[in-house]
């Protein structure tokens, strides 16, 4: 079971995924909306995961991720992405992201996703 | 403006609009639990608005907006009626269609903005393969919108648009792509580019569009100047899509479901572009080879002893 701090712009996406996760047996400490309130809540919650949208307004899923490593280099976070977003993708996992989901996804992925980066 | 300048326009916005037309639909499919009815694909006249004709009658529709943030300026809106903008949130849901006609709550309207943001997504996708460059969206913006009027006043004016539409989830739906001079001029240069990357001969100058952009004499010289290019020819089965994560994972022996049935023709690409369309048959010497069906929209003759169609 793993504390995840949920990071969505869209109020239905952060229900679908604190859905998925509690389902799926996980604790969801904290939910923010884009990117300076996600990077506040991590260093409130201290979750053991963040899963995190790409596209957000004023400071995006990317530009959250760097300062989120910048603050902990152990940051554990799992990236959600829409089809077509596959560079962004791909420079989220250079800059620390340990997996990601690609939107719409299957509960069983995102899972699997979140249990891989938390072992 | 010359004839040919607007030839190139009329064609880089048909262009446009029928990607983003296509991949939105694709979107809707993966969404809606029946198939999403294509309609037409639309350039509407500059003294126009596209958003005229949609069905405001019943009460206020939903429009989604998205614009671009990188790569090029624009921006599409999604318009949907209430009706069908709750359906497509009980399907983002997986739950059953509501059947009151209730206005949307804020829960239902951002389930339908994220539906629209994973549609621009794959769309802006779609656009910056023709560009040959990333494009990225910035995050949708929803509103009620009570009349054509009212749609008209919320967003900028552009200097061209495009309409698409749909029915999605029985619902009316419509795709306004709002498009400024400077995205089709980038447009229309990457598809000249494109164009002159993959034309190796007259027939196919003006199959693929190219004879109608230029003067006749242009047209022969460029004719000339690319009928000895080698072009790469290839044949497609079907398609299909797994995550980036999925792909390296596939064990030896795994069976990959394409989009095409057996007895579907084959397309056949020159270059990247989809070029003509045919059945695979075997030739005497144990090949595949392609017979040719349809070439650039040109269907063959019923076949016979005397007309086979060409094979590649």
């Amino acid at each position: 079971m793993a504390r995840v701090l949920v990071v969505d712009d869209a109020a239905f996406m952060r229900k679908v995924l604190t859905d998925a996760l509690v389902a799926g047996g996980h604790e969801v400490v904290g939910e923010a909306g884009d990117g300076d309130a996600a990077l506040a809540a991590y260093q409130d919650l201290q979750p053991d995961l963040v899963t995190l949208d790409i596209t957000m307004p004023r400071k995006d899923g990317l530009a959250t991720l760097r300062e989120l490593v910048d603050i902990d280099p152990t940051a554990r976070v799992v990236i959600c992405s829409a089809l077509g977003q596959e560079t962004k993708v791909l420079d989220a996992i250079k800059a620390g992201a340990k997996d990601f989901v690609v939107k719409p996804f299957e509960r069983e992925r995102l899972l699997g996703a979140v249990e891989k980066a938390v072992a | 403006m010359s004839p040919a300048d607007v030839a190139t326009t009329a064609d880089a916005l048909m262009r446009l609009g029928a990607s983003t037309a296509e991949a939105v639909a694709k979107s809707l499919d993966a969404i809606c639990p029946e198939p999403v009815e294509r309609g037409d694909v639309t350039v509407v006249p500059g003294e126009d608005s596209p958003f005229d004709g949609f069905p405001f009658e019943d009460g206020p529709a939903v429009a989604v907006s998205v614009h671009y943030v990188d790569g090029v300026t624009g921006g599409n809106v999604l318009l949907i009626t209430a009706r069908g903008a709750r359906a497509i949130a009980a399907a983002m849901g997986e739950s059953p269609a509501p059947e009151d006609d209730a206005q949307p709550t804020d829960l239902e309207l951002s389930a339908v903005a994220e539906a629209a943001n994973q549609m621009f997504a794959a769309a802006a996708s779609a656009t910056g393969v023709v560009l040959s460059q990333g494009v990225e969206i910035a995050p949708p913006d929803t509103r009620l919108l009570e009349s054509a009027d009212a749609a008209r006043e919320a967003f900028d004016a552009t200097p061209h648009a495009v309409s698409a539409t749909f029915r999605a989830c029985g619902e009316p739906c419509r795709l306004v792509q709002l498009v400024p001079n400077a995205f089709v001029v980038r447009m229309t240069r990457a598809l000249d580019e494109q164009g002159s990357e993959q034309l190796s001969g007259g027939a196919g100058l003006s199959a693929l569009g190219i004879a109608d952009r230029v003067e006749p004499g242009e047209e022969r010289r460029l004719d000339d100047a690319l009928r000895d290019i080698r072009v790469r020819v290839w044949a497609e089965l079907g398609r299909t899509r797994v995550s980036l994560g999925e792909a390296p994972e596939l064990p030896p022996g795994a069976v990959l479901e394409l989009d095409r049935k057996a007895d579907d023709p084959v397309d056949l690409y020159v270059n990247g572009l989809r070029f003509a369309s045919g059945r695979l048959v075997l030739t005497d010497e144990g090949e595949w080879a392609l017979r040719l069906e349809e070439v650039a929209g040109r269907t063959a003759p019923a076949a016979g002893p005397d007309n086979e169609g060409a094979l590649i």
